[in-house]
């Protein structure tokens, strides 16, 4: 399984992919920064559901999650070097685990770093809130990295797909039909913040805690779970 | 065992079996109810391009599902099972090597993935096995075609497979890494390693493998050793056109020929012979125009492709 991780962690580490996930990672800080020194500073409402809940949690971490982690088995497939991997006597479940862990290496501290900063420069300071949004930020990068690993195997079309996604889905109808929000993962993330930091972010609709961690999980293993079964089900190129 | 089947001597038991093997991608119908046995030493899958070898040997090393049937190597399902993926090596006829690693790299997480016990020292004997020591520490991306083919080779058998299942090996080898390739599998398939391969190249099969097995549509055409596939296909009618400046006295000469079936006359003047027999046909039709001074100025065989020799055992 080492070989299977060092590899994918190689295989994504290029220079251009590098780049692009730091720069959309660059943007939500950023815009704390501005947001900060504007004359028309936001509340802590505002800035929790623009920056935190729509920029960073529905928008800068599902793209960096998906460059990434729908590469992670998708390149193999369209390079035609999943072959190398399904031809070794190396168990299903590690593959995907290997897979999976090297996508959140690689996206998980940019979306860590970004979260950080993000909440540090917007909360002066606080290590809690910092702490909190940080944290939600990495359960969010670990549930599309699952979600994405898995549509990455199963389409050709992933990146595109992956994008409605975020923008319809997570982007759109979670941020105004109540019912969705059960089956967002932006607002599993939103609720971790919740719980972590009661006394920061008590307003606002939301997940309840309980209801986010065991839908969170149920995703999570479910995605792993269906990309196990396809890539022993699938004909591999 | 559908198509002609050629007498071959008994053997060992099979390594791999395939029994009732059909694979069809909607309408499309790639392999139709093949059943066969692969023993010990090297098996050639012959036929056109497009016959459905690739499916097979996919579907033999379990990268493909079946439609129907079943294949067991070693007595075992190959489909979805990993375990016995220690004892197969296979090389795609499309190129899977990672660009951004060195050739040893490569090999090196081969041996890895596989579990072999030494890794670097089994990266080391198969990188030396096909004689690219000096460029195994370049980067693949920078590597010929030819070379990139060699290091899949040695990524292939740095584990030792039991089981060598090779897809249009010799694509983009020069003759100096053919003959360099054969050696290699003859030795392999003597030290007891189950080679099969495929080619769509007559002769390629015919100098590396002991056992044929043709494909045609999907179908398994004619199976045996060798020479008795050779000689099913030189027994088949050939039709040759024939241009001469007197056709209808060449027409009337060649059909007292023994070699000739049958003679049609071409409204554009040229003669069709038919020919089961066109090894004596080349020798006699020459000395015939010769004695009856006839001038011929075209000879030619009208279906001589592989596909139509291919064919011909298909309709048998």
């Amino acid at each position: 399984m080492t070989s299977i991780y060092l590899l994918t962690l190689r295989q994504l580490s290029g220079r251009w992919r590098l780049l692009i996930i730091a720069l959309v990672s660059a943007l939500p800080p950023l815009i704390a920064l501005m947001t900060l020194y504007s004359s028309s500073a936001l509340s802590v409402d505002d800035f929790e559901t623009v920056v935190l809940g729509t920029l960073m949690a529905g928008a800068a971490a599902p793209l960096v999650v998906l460059a990434i982690a729908a590469a992670a088995l998708g390149n193999e497939v369209e390079d035609r070097t999943l072959a190398n991997l399904t031809l070794s006597p190396v168990p299903r479940s590690q593959i995907v685990t290997a897979k999976l862990l090297a996508s959140i290496t690689v996206a998980g501290p940019f979306i860590a770093a970004s979260a950080f900063l993000t909440a540090w420069i917007a909360f002066l300071g606080d290590p809690t809130a910092a702490l909190a949004v940080t944290v939600a930020a990495i359960v969010g990068v670990a549930l599309y990295a699952a979600a994405f690993l898995w549509l990455g195997l199963v389409s050709g079309y992933a990146i595109g797909i992956g994008l409605l996604y975020i923008v319809l889905w997570e982007g759109f109808l979670a941020g105004f039909v109540s019912g969705v929000r059960l089956l967002s993962i932006r607002h599993y993330s939103i609720a971790v913040m919740h719980a972590l930091d009661p006394r920061r972010f008590a307003a606002g609709p939301h997940v309840a805690p309980w209801a986010a961690a065991v839908i969170s999980t149920l995703i999570f293993g479910g995605f792993v779970l269906l990309a196990v079964r396809r890539l022993r089900r699938m004909d591999v190129p | 065992m559908s198509g002609a089947t050629v007498p071959e001597t008994p053997a060992a038991e099979p390594i791999i079996r395939l029994d009732g093997v059909s694979r069809w991608y909607g309408s499309v119908v790639a392999v139709s109810d093949v059943s066969f046995d692969i023993r010990p030493g090297i098996t050639g899958l012959l036929g056109p391009n497009g016959a459905g070898k690739s499916t097979l040997l996919r579907m033999m090393n379990g990268l493909a599902a079946t439609s129907t049937g079943t294949i067991t190597m070693f007595g075992e399902p190959v489909r979805d099972n990993p375990p016995l993926y220690r004892r197969i090596g296979v090389m795609a006829e499309h190129e899977t090597v990672y660009d951004f690693m060195t050739g040893r790299e490569f090999v090196l997480m081969m041996a890895r993935l596989r579990t072999v016990a030494r890794p670097a020292e089994a990266a080391d004997r198969a990188i030396e096995l096909v004689d690219l020591a000096d460029a195994q520490h370049r980067r693949m991306g920078t590597y010929s075609r030819g070379m990139r083919q060699r290091m899949r080779l040695a990524a292939t058998l740095v584990h030792e497979p039991e089981v060598l299942m090779l897809d249009e090996p010799l694509n983009g080898a020069d003759p100096r890494q053919r003959v360099h390739f054969q050696q290699l599998l003859h030795r392999l398939a003597e030290s007891g390693t189950t080679v099969v391969l495929s080619s769509h190249i007559l002769e390629e099969v015919e100098q590396l493998a002991e056992t044929v097995l043709l494909i045609v549509n999907g179908k398994l055409a004619a199976s045996g050793g060798f020479r008795a596939i050779r000689a099913a296909l030189d027994q088949r009618p050939y039709h040759v056109r024939v241009v001469s400046d007197a056709p209808r006295r060449l027409a009337a000469a060649v059909v007292g020929l023994d070699s000739v079936e049958a003679v049609t006359l071409d409204p554009d003047g040229a003669i069709v012979i038919l020919s089961r027999n066109v090894r004596d046909l080349q020798i006699e039709l020459p000395r015939l125009a010769q004695a009856s001074r006839i001038g011929l100025r075209r000879v030619e065989p009208l279906d001589d492709s592989l596909e139509s020799v291919f064919g011909y055992l298909v309709e048998r």
